[in-house]
């Protein structure tokens, strides 16, 4: 089986080379499926900022990719899925996983939109995965007051909420690590509709400041404060 | 290029409808939809526009529910009625039936509650009919001059950019798009609206294949934590004394959380207030709107990015009573109801 896991480009800064908190979660999940499968990191973004490529070809997945496209951090999710599902498309990913609200700006959505363009289920906020069959997996998931065991049919894109209560301890890997293929969207096959709809609001700064208080009480009444 | 879907460019015709997916838990709205419906009543005064609650379920929908939506503010209840959707919400079942929801009621906005269906169907229904998303945004109405659509007044919705570091405006109507957000739990006015409100029902097909199957269910356990208007979040790093004594003060709707263990619906939350205790440094989505407090120990540790109201405690001061003393203040909350 081959199974993908979606990495976002971290942001520029000291955190650089860190993997997104989410996105670790749905790494590790994806490393303690075990069995005779094919684990490809996935990232969209520039050379530069395949720090969190390099942590998980560390941490043991077979194969690293960087999908290369021009002004990714400049795209929405409906073209930023698009992007990456055509890029999953070419790797043949059958089980794509992702971090919650693993994008720049914490929304979520990307994952939607690439299920949408691969035509594969969508589940959000999984808490334990586990390979059925081929074609099948069985996860774990909370909604409408639920908490609920679901068999979903491949291909899925599952949005990560929990790492695996015990994870696998992997063998040392023996060789050379995988170095990052790309894969470039430049190409006149690759027809990506761009699309603008979040990038159109307006950014407004965060002008507030802080308010020190000295008592618990203080701080309630502020906090309740309108 | 801006490409605007088909579906859309013929719902512009349709302007403007805001459309509020309720979350049932044992049959009665939760109380972060009675407040989505109150917030959609809101600014529909503002921008003349119709509220409609949604409902999926495989019955007919009891006529308490339709009065206690009408009195949040619903103009209309559109109930979406099938086989399977009265199970909590998956996009492979429940997609369709809200597709086919706005379909039939192109809208301006689709507001989802906190801990409802927003993350399990929001970013779907957006990814297809081209809509912007909002995982956590605030609902406000302006005055402003702009171009408005015809009929439309200014409805915006505000959400946090990544990492807090400012404010995201989403206009509609600037962006020709409608907004799909989910919205902070917040308490509902008690009635803004009439109870006599029509029930317009679809009926919903099930999905052709069945490409997802329950094999078990149980009652979550941690179900009340993304319906808080109110969460504190406490540092496990400081004993399950720490937790015990704080709770024990909190009034309902406040919830008390171990950072750790309820990660996953800390994750799925959207509160209004949050509160971290110790090292807890980003917690819940939150809105532009919300308030974030943060009690650190020690000089040394460092403060949550964006947090509004700060008490550093000398490290010395953690233990038995101080909890109760914190848990004692949370009380205040219950003042303003919580939920």
């Amino acid at each position: 089986m081959n199974i993908v896991v979606c990495l976002r480009a971290p942001p520029p800064g000291p955190e650089a080379d860190a993997l997104a908190g989410a996105d670790a979660l749905a790494l590790a999940q994806a490393l303690n499926l075990g069995g005779d499968h094919q684990t490809t990191a996935l990232l969209g973004g520039t050379s530069m900022e395949a720090g969190s490529l390099r942590l998980a070809q560390a941490a043991g997945v077979d194969r690293v990719v960087r999908v290369a496209a021009d002004d990714m951090a400049g795209s929405d999710f409906h073209t930023i899925g698009q992007l990456l599902a055509i890029a999953l498309r070419r790797i043949g990913a059958e089980l794509v996983l992702t971090g919650v609200r693993s994008d720049d700006e914490g929304l979520g959505a990307a994952p939607a939109a690439i299920a949408r363009h691969l035509g594969a289920n969508y589940v959000a906020g999984v808490e334990e995965l586990a390979l059925v069959s081929a074609g099948t997996v069985d996860v774990v998931a909370r909604g409408g007051g639920r908490k609920r065991r679901l068999r979903v049919k491949l291909p899925a894109v599952l949005t990560i909420a929990r790492g695996p209560a015990a994870p696998a301890q992997r063998p040392p890997r023996t060789g050379a690590a995988p170095a990052i293929e790309v894969i470039p969207l430049s190409d006149p096959e690759a027809t990506v509709v761009r699309r603008r709809t979040e990038l159109l609001g307006r950014l407004d700064p965060a002008s507030r400041g802080v308010e020190t208080v000295t008592t618990v009480a203080a701080l309630v009444a502020a906090l309740d404060r309108r | 290029m801006i490409v605007v879907s088909a579906a859309f460019a013929s719902a512009r015709r349709f302007l403007p409808n805001l459309l509020v997916p309720i979350d049932l838990r044992d049959g009665e709205p939760t109380g972060p939809s009675l407040f989505a419906v109150c917030e959609g009543r809101r600014v529909a005064h503002v921008a003349g526009a119709t509220v409609y609650a949604i409902v999926m379920s495989d019955r007919e929908i009891d006529a308490a529910v339709v009065a206690r939506l009408g009195r949040a503010g619903a103009d209309k209840v559109l109930l979406c009625e099938g086989a399977g959707l009265a199970a909590p919400a998956l996009d492979a079942t429940h997609g369709p039936a809200l597709q086919a929801a706005v379909e039939r009621v192109a809208p301006l906005l689709v507001l989802f509650p906190a801990g409802g269906a927003g993350m399990a169907l929001g970013p779907s229904l957006a990814a297809r009919i081209g809509a912007a998303f909002a995982g956590a945004a605030d609902l406000e109405a302006t005055d402003a001059a702009g171009p408005l659509a015809e009929g439309v007044g200014r409805v915006i919705l505000r959400r946090w950019r990544g990492r807090r570091a400012g404010y995201r405006r989403l206009d509609p109507v600037e962006i020709e798009r409608p907004v799909i957000a989910i919205l902070p739990a917040g308490v509902a006015a008690q009635q803004l609206g009439r109870e006599e409100i029509d029930v317009d029902v679809i009926a919903c097909a099930p999905p052709k294949g069945n490409t997802i199957s329950e094999l078990a269910s149980e009652p979550d356990d941690d179900a009340h934590i993304p319906l808080a208007r109110v969460l504190v979040a406490v540092d496990p790093a400081l004993g399950p004394e720490a937790m015990a004594r704080i709770a024990a003060g909190a009034p309902a709707g406040v919830v008390v959380v171990d950072r750790d263990r309820s990660a996953a619906a800390i994750a799925a939350s959207t509160p209004e207030i949050v509160i971290a205790i110790g090292d807890v440094a980003w917690v819940a989505m939150g809105t532009p709107r919300g308030r974030l407090g943060a009690i650190l120990f020690g000089d040394d540790a460092v403060a949550p990015p964006a947090v509004d109201v700060l008490w550093r405690v000398p490290a010395a001061a953690a233990g038995a009573e101080l909890w109760s003393e914190i848990g004692k203040a949370l009380s205040a909350f219950a003042s303003r109801g919580a939920s």
